[in-house]
């Protein structure tokens, strides 16, 4: 049985990792590529099947892209599909008996938090240079404070948001099935069922919200 | 519960790669797929307008052509007719012009004839008279004078009277 907060921890070169995360982590990069792979197999300039709801995920979310990052954001377009799928996957996947979200894991969270607002730092730097700098000191230097806050309070929340959501479904599930007995299973259903919605839900405010961040840095301010 | 240690740049890694992947694999080859049937569509219109403006040109050329033909073809039925009506203009003064020689040339031989006729008759009645004289007068007259005698009274006759005379 899953025991909960204790991780299965390896050593190699001097550093620790949770063996469980990385392996459950590569299983979702594989079924996520499995998708995309199945996904645009039989590309046409006339869509079939599958093909049409592939291009309508890519010009949806393309569409969003632009509305919320211009035009100058949509280079991202790759890193946000991706982030997407992988959350999506990610949360599912500890719904599976046997298996772990790596989302469970707040390295795993606040590593993609970090990855997040340091790329929103840097390209905004690297965009719009010490005018991106600048607005943390509007309207007057005395709020570089609050904006310092913020700008860490960005990734703190964004990590914790998730791992939080999907720590406590998993958990919850073990202990409703601890404490229901075996011919009573609709609790864990609608708790299981729930929780695939909340898993949807969580990889769609994660991304949503690393997109808003962007916006931030790369978004063009006559746009 | 919340140990933070190497897995995090681990999954960092992780992340970049899948990414890496994801845009190598499906990202890619999905948008320049769009890419392409963007400008297909856009080149099947394009050419769809170009094929409309070229029928509409050629409409235009034929329309122009087909007024032309049917002018030249009025201008060629109206030159007709006048042709026609010259030809028969000219035809009609033609058969006058025989009919009025044909007549001329019929008073002519009437007026002939009847010349002839009246010298016929001339000389007939020169002999009769002769006879008839030679009987009366019997042989005191020589042939000459008797002649002459009646020469002088035959072309005292009036030309016209001749007409009247039923020969």
């Amino acid at each position: 049985m899953h025991e909960i907060g204790v991780r299965e921890v390896v050593r190699w070169a001097g550093m620790t990792f949770n063996w469980e995360t990385l392996c459950m982590t590569w299983l979702t990069m594989a079924i996520v590529l499995i998708i995309a792979f199945l996904a645009v197999r039989n590309l046409s300039l006339v869509p079939r099947g599958w093909q049409n709801v592939i291009e309508m995920v890519v010009e949806g979310l393309q569409a969003q892209m632009k509305g919320t990052m211009g035009k100058g954001g949509m280079f991202l377009a790759p890193f946000i599909i991706s982030l997407f799928m992988f959350l999506l996957v990610s949360n599912w996947l500890g719904l599976i008996p046997g298996m772990a979200s790596p989302t469970n894991d707040l390295n795993t969270t606040l590593g993609l938090a970090l990855l997040v607002i340091v790329m929103v730092h840097v390209l905004g730097v690297a965009r719009k240079g010490g005018h991106y700098i600048g607005h943390f000191f509007k309207p007057t230097p005395i709020f570089v404070i609050i904006n310092a806050i913020e700008e860490i309070a960005k990734p703190i929340t964004l990590s914790f948001r998730l791992f939080g959501n999907i720590l406590a479904g998993e958990i919850l599930i073990i202990i409703l099935l601890k404490l229901m007995p075996i011919w009573m299973p609709v609790p864990s259903v609608i708790w299981l069922a729930f929780s695939i919605f909340i898993g949807a839900v969580q990889a769609f405010i994660f991304t949503m919200l690393s997109m808003a961040y962007f916006a931030n840095a790369v978004k063009e301010d006559e746009e | 519960m919340i140990d933070l240690n190497m897995t995090l740049v681990a999954q960092i890694l992780n992340f970049l790669i899948l990414v890496a992947l994801l845009r190598w694999l499906a990202y890619k080859p999905v948008v320049s797929m769009l890419k392409a049937r963007e400008n297909r569509i856009a080149d099947s219109i394009q050419r769809a307008d170009d094929d409309a403006a070229a029928a509409e040109a050629v409409l235009a050329d034929y329309k122009a052509k087909l007024a032309e033909a049917s002018a030249k073809a009025q201008e060629i039925q109206a030159r007709a007719e006048e042709r026609a009506e010259e030809y028969r203009a000219s035809r009609k003064a033609d058969t006058e012009r025989e009919i009025e020689q044909m007549k001329k040339a019929a008073q002519a031989e009437i007026e002939r004839d009847r010349e002839r006729a009246v010298e016929e008759l001339r000389t007939q009645m020169v002999a009769l008279s002769m006879a008839a004289a030679g009987k009366i007068i019997s042989k005191n007259l020589d042939a000459a004078e008797n002649e002459q005698l009646i020469g002088d009274f035959v072309a005292k006759l009036d030309k016209n009277k001749i007409g009247d005379l039923s020969c």
